[in-house]
């Protein structure tokens, strides 16, 4: 069982507290009626499957409740960092 | 036509006890008890100024920890544990959100030398470093909680009543 | 019979004999013996028989590497537990172990005709023969293959043990407790941090049990150990994985070592330990040597015989030959020879041995023979004697002999290390690999990390020998019958990588996992490719160390204690009326109410009927409920749900439809605007959790900037509806403070007040259709509530109703059930709800998906009603509706039924569909085919009772 940095307790916690919310910065379009089908598509569904680094949403369900974003290695499953919603990633990567 | 598994039926007979559970686990002394009846109160707002001074109470500022029987579990969320009959103002028209949540929770103690053991069996937080004055929702297993250490060998558990029975056996089963 | 208890020596205890049972026959052993050392000591050579050719076997090793002497150990006809290794078994009194792999007895052995025909049964034979021609799958090749497979035998009952479970956390975690573990653990104490040490065996020492040298030393370590407040050692406990971030899983035994009699309490411990650091220091196994016959019962390690002789004081035989490649071999020898073992001759396929090790062999009249192998062993069930020759090919000569030794070298125990995933380094001194980097906060120490003075040796694939490869009996995995010529033909066929020549051979397959036959593997697979070993890789190490019981990893969750099962407060009342249950999410529900011996389909008849007729109560606390409060309340329900919420008045209650982004129908429920900035939502009972999360995550992550918050108050309510013509009435005399006139409180609105002194919130609801309330009051005055309505409903024939008829009564009304009328791929539109879509608002979660041409297009199913041609015909749900059953198969499906009841309103059977463009279909006949039969059924309006809706307004 990992143990996952709540960038909000600001505390290593374990991993049985936390659930998963797939790929990270992918915001809710500001007015959806305006986007083509394909458009709709690619944000409902075209996510990123990369081997190394991937931002992902977490949320701290049994501890703060919060979601938070984290970069995580899909090869070794070590987060490189956490950080708060709303944030920049930190490490300047993509996808 | 779906059968209700044995399992089920028979983890339906557990009940949360009415009287202290007392015994030892690898010979250090647990008491588990029911806790007495509490007021409780989900607290919410973005501006912990504005919640403390329209409940007239002051807050925890940290997350995990607890002030005069409030406890700071997130950025946005304080959970009071009161005494029962205690009623704090149900606000309107702020931007706060105070929601009273009394029933929805059972309260235990685990108190004695080997309370922390008995917590441990399925709680994988290291409590040995969460001292009195900190609060935190975690889990017990598959259940939700929250660990209160009241004293350095006293903790006081909150659950949703629906899980009580199992969370009661859970921890009595090692009590012996 | 060969070995024999030597006069003086070991740690046991001479004076409490212990009588045990192998194979229905009583032997004797010590206190302190395990059941290995015990069976040597009694002269048990063959304990066993290999898994793929039956071929008798006798005891290899010593530990946890022993892959030959796995018995079934038999605590009663519920208790057994198969492939336990002899070697950690500890010995009690009654211990009764079964030997495994061999009918109808461990001599003579039918299957061991395997054996005869091994040529017929090379590696890759079952892939190659087993191909076709596929009914002989069924009928030959399955049938025969299970009847062959599977090691020992599973309980037939039910396990009537329990297991017990923890967290832990150290400063350091010390794995292995010998030497170089004692020393890592008093080291890691002086910190005065919290330590755990963690060992397989029943007393610390390792290795150095079997050195007596060593055992004052020893006895002073412990002492001081144990004397370390904070330390905690755990013995009998085995680490069998290492995962992330220096989390370790660990089993203890806490019975298995006990007479039955009088064991208590759990029978094993899983530890789930959390270190800052972890110190491996769990040593490393002897190497077997590859020569022809060497799974002979009697050829085994050598530091095994000598943890025999000098911990357990047994002589493994009477006449004892070393084959050596290694300088421990002839060590162990001195060191037996010394302790009253004949030890006949050392043979040393090294030319030059220390001259010191040769000295003292012949000084304690050893022969010995430098710079040969043995080519052959003699004996079937038993070591008769060995065939050796100078370099394997010159002139061979005899010695008679009941055992003999190997001694190939050491293979440092890097398991967890490589579960870990640290990095693994070929040492060219130990012809193995030895840790290199960690990725964790773990470091190795001792035999197991290489820092051990091992002596001298030489790394070997095959032993020399005239004959060729393909045509000796020379073992490499002894579990699995693989065969040196096993990897020779896989390197043949034209496998290169050591990962798919494991798979092919099943080398290290076994339940030891290759802790013996890995490196000899790779020695004979690097040697057949022409290239170092260090170029061939190694296979991954996984957990489990050792094989672990299902008991341990599911540790408390077991029994009444498998999973919480969530009862409202109404369930102890149900419970006492005789309820039938049934599970929906986690929750049990009162199903119906049988009275006297009524069958579930007569009490949901006239549970229905007292609804309809005149007034039924209902738990329905578990609706999922979720209270959302704050100044954006109206707004983020505009936005989650399809419906338009802003204009809701307070004390008003809308039916919400909410939608994923894709569009399809995830929940739906009722809900009450209490205040301008404060909503009481339900959910469906299964949906609770899931809702609330999907609400949390738009307004966490999306829409931030929402002065709203969400607070579950599922478990705040107990939930009584109260549904039928006389509701009214039954409550009338117990609410305070709401005028009840219909006029003061229309359907679908909210009232607050209290209700037999308990303040509520009472809900003007309906999901039956009749007139219906739904008292929400704190849960922990449900039960009050409850029976006071109970008895004022006295009056009114007042009759509990369960979710059945709940199912019925809804139906009935064409009110959906989602995840049962839609199945995650409906829209509002196909389940006819397009009337709780607020058209005119901007936006919601799923309206732009809403908008997609295929939301729309022609042939989506759409939801309707079914009424069976002939009316007492029940509809299977999820039985396939079709135009055409005449149709050539495969037959056209246009859609299936998604719920079927008796209706006592109707008096028939009524069943709820979805099919292509079923609205059009409306008086339409449509094909049920059923197994038997085909039934007809005329499509119509999902409505089946008062569609005007006049009950629900009364």
């Amino acid at each position: 069982m990992i143990l996952i940095h709540c960038p909000y307790c600001e505390q290593d916690r374990p991993e049985i507290e936390f659930t998963y919310g797939g790929q990270a910065h992918i915001a809710r379009p500001h007015d959806p009626a305006a986007l083509t089908d394909r458009e709709w598509e690619t944000y409902l569904y075209i996510r990123a499957n990369p081997r190394g680094l991937h931002a992902e949403r977490w949320r701290h369900i049994h501890g703060c409740a919060r979601f938070f974003n984290a970069v995580r290695d899909t090869v070794t499953d070590r987060f490189t960092v956490t950080y708060k919603t709303g944030e920049a990633r930190p490490d300047g990567g993509v996808a | 036509m779906l059968e209700i598994a044995p399992l089920a039926k028979s983890g339906a007979d557990l009940a949360v006890g009415t009287k202290p559970h007392i015994g030892a686990i690898i010979g250090r002394p647990v008491t588990l008890s029911p806790a007495a009846p509490h007021s409780r109160w989900s607290l919410r707002a973005r501006d912990p100024a504005l919640l403390g001074s329209a409940l007239g109470r002051a807050l925890p500022d940290r997350i995990g920890t607890v002030l005069d029987g409030i406890a700071r579990l997130g950025p946005d969320e304080w959970y009071a544990l009161l005494e029962a009959g205690t009623a704090l103002p149900v606000l309107t028209g702020l931007p706060v959100s105070v929601v009273d949540v009394s029933a929805r929770a059972l309260g235990f103690t685990v108190s004695g030398e080997g309370a922390r053991l008995a917590l441990e069996r399925g709680c994988p937080l290291d409590l040995a470093r969460l001292a009195p004055g900190s609060a935190t929702r975690t889990v017990f297993e598959t259940v939700e909680i929250q660990v209160w250490p009241t004293a350095p060998d006293a903790f006081h558990i909150e659950v949703w009543r629906s899980f009580a029975p199992w969370l009661w056996h859970a921890l009595a089963e090692a009590i012996v | 019979m060969t070995g024999y208890r030597l006069p003086a020596g070991g740690r046991i205890d001479r004076h409490r004999t212990i009588n045990f049972r192998f194979d229905g026959r009583d032997y004797q052993g010590f206190a302190g013996d395990t059941l290995a050392s015990a069976m040597a000591g009694a002269g048990i050579v063959l304990v066993g028989r290999s898994f793929k050719y039956h071929r008798p076997r006798g005891l290899l090793g010593i530990g946890s590497e022993e892959c030959n002497a796995l018995v079934s150990i038999n605590r009663g006809a519920a208790r057994v537990t198969p492939n336990v290794r002899s070697t950690q078994v500890w010995l009690y009194p009654g211990l009764n172990a079964i030997s495994q792999n061999r009918w109808p007895s461990l001599r003579w052995d039918v299957v061991a005709l395997n054996d005869v025909f091994a040529p017929l049964f090379p590696a890759g034979f079952y892939n190659k023969t087993f191909m076709w021609p596929r009914s002989a799958w069924e009928k030959l090749y399955e049938p025969v293959i299970r009847r062959l497979a599977g090691l020992g035998e599973s309980p037939v009952e039910r396990d009537p043990d329990h297991y017990d479970a923890t967290y832990a956390h150290c400063e350091v975690l010390v794995v292995g407790g010998g030497r170089a573990g004692i020393d890592a653990a008093l080291a890691a104490a002086q910190s005065g941090g919290r330590v755990i040490l963690i060992d397989e065996g029943d007393e610390l020492g390792g290795g150095a049990l079997a050195d007596p040298a060593q055992w004052p030393v020893l006895m002073a370590l412990k002492q001081e150990l144990y004397s370390c407040s904070n330390v905690m050692v755990l013995t009998r406990t085995t680490a069998f994985g290492f995962y992330h971030q220096n989390f370790i899983g660990a089993t203890q035994q806490l019975t298995d070592y006990l007479e039955p009699a009088v064991s208590q309490g759990a029978r094993e411990k899983l530890w789930r330990i959390r270190a800052g650091e972890v110190v491996l220091a769990q040593g490393a196994i002897e190497r077997p040597l590859v020569f022809n016959g060497n799974d002979v019962p009697g050829v085994m390690l050598a530091s095994a015989a000598r943890s025999l002789a000098l911990r357990f004081g047994v002589a493994v035989g009477r006449q004892v030959v070393v084959m050596a490649a290694h300088d421990s071999g002839w060590h162990d020898a001195l060191a037996m020879a010394a302790a009253g073992v004949t030890i006949a001759a050392i043979i040393d396929v090294r030319h030059v041995v220390s001259g010191d090790l040769a000295e003292a062999a012949r000084a304690m009249g050893i022969a010995v023979h430098t710079g040969a192998a043995i080519t052959r062993v003699a004996g079937r069930h038993a070591v008769k004697g060995v065939t050796f020759a100078s370099d394997g090919t010159g002139p061979s000569r005899r010695i008679a002999c009941d055992t003999v030794l190997m001694a190939g070298g050491w293979t440092p125990s890097v398991h967890l290390w490589s579960h870990a995933k640290g990095s693994l380094v070929w040492s060219d001194a130990w012809g193995a690999y030895l840790p290199g980097t960690a990725l964790e906060n773990t470091r190795a120490v001792g035999a197991c990390a290489g820092e051990w003075d091992f002596g001298a040796g030489v790394v070997t694939a095959v032993l020399p020998n005239a004959l060729p490869v393909r045509s000796q009996t020379a073992f490499v995995d002894f579990q699995n019958d693989v065969k040196a010529r096993d990897i020779h033909l896989a390197v043949q066929e034209g496998f290169r990588s050591i990962e798919h020549i494991k798979r092919y051979t099943t080398n290290g397959m076994a339940t030891d996992q290759g802790k013996t036959s890995n490196l000899n593997g790779l020695q004979i697979a690097s040697e057949a490719l022409g290239r170092p070993v260090s170029d061939i890789g190694l296979t991954t190490f996984r957990p489990p160390y050792t094989p672990q019981t299902f008991g341990a990893l599911l540790g408390h969750h077991k029994g009444a204690l498998f999973q919480p099962v969530r009862k409202s407060v109404i369930d102890d009342w149900a419970n006492l009326q005789g309820a039938v249950f049934e599970n929906v999410g986690n929750w049990r529900r009162a199903r119906y109410f049988p009275q006297g011996g009524e069958d579930m389909h007569s009490a949901v008849l006239r549970e229905c009927t007292a609804v309809r007729e005149r007034v039924g109560v209902f738990d329905a606390s578990t609706l999922g409920k979720i209270e959302v409060v704050g100044p954006d309340a109206a707004e983020f329900l505009n936005r989650m749900y399809t419906n338009p919420w802003k204009g809701l008045a307070p004390g008003r209650c809308r039916y919400g439809l909410l939608l994923r982004e894709d569009g399809f129908i995830i929940d739906d429920g009722v809900s009450a605007r209490l205040a301008d900035d404060r909503f009481h939502l339900t959910t469906t009972t299964g949906g609770a959790a899931r809702v609330l999360n999907m609400m949390e995550d738009y307004l966490q992550t999306e829409w931030p900037d929402l002065d709203v918050w969400l607070t579950s108050t599922t478990e705040q309510w107990a939930v009584i509806a109260l549904q039928g013509p006389r509701a009214r009435d039954v409550i009338a005399p117990l609410v305070e403070g709401i005028d009840l006139s219909p006029a003061a409180f229309p359907h679908m609105a909210v009232r607050e007040g209290t209700i037999a002194g308990v303040p509520t919130r009472l809900f003007r609801v309906s999901f039956t259709g009749e007139l219906g309330f739904e008292i929400n009051v704190p849960a922990d005055q449900g039960r009050k509530v409850w029976d006071a309505v109970l008895r004022s409903g006295g009056a009114h024939g007042i009759s509990p109703y369960g979710t059945e008829a709940m199912h019925v009564l809804r139906a009935e009304k064409g009110f959906i059930i989602v995840g049962q009328d839609t199945d995650g791929t409906m829209t509002p539109y196909d389940m006819g709800l397009d009337w709780a879509v607020g058209k005119k608002k901007p936006d919601f979660v799923g309206k732009r998906s809403l908008a997609r041409p295929d939301m729309s297009a022609p042939g989506r199913k759409q939801f309707i009603g079914l009424l069976t041609e002939r009316p007492q015909d029940l509809l299977e749900e999820g039985a396939q509706v079709v135009l055409d059953p005449t149709a050539p198969v495969p037959v056209p499906m246009i859609g299936h039924v998604t719920s079927a009841y008796h209706s006592v309103a109707l008096g028939r059977t009524i069943a709820l569909a979805v099919i292509a463009d079923g609205r059009a279909r409306i008086g339409e006949m449509v094909f049920i085919p059923m197994p038997d039969t085909v039934i007809r059924a005329t499509v119509t309006a999902p409505v089946f009772h008062d569609p005007e809706g006049s009950r629900l307004n009364a």
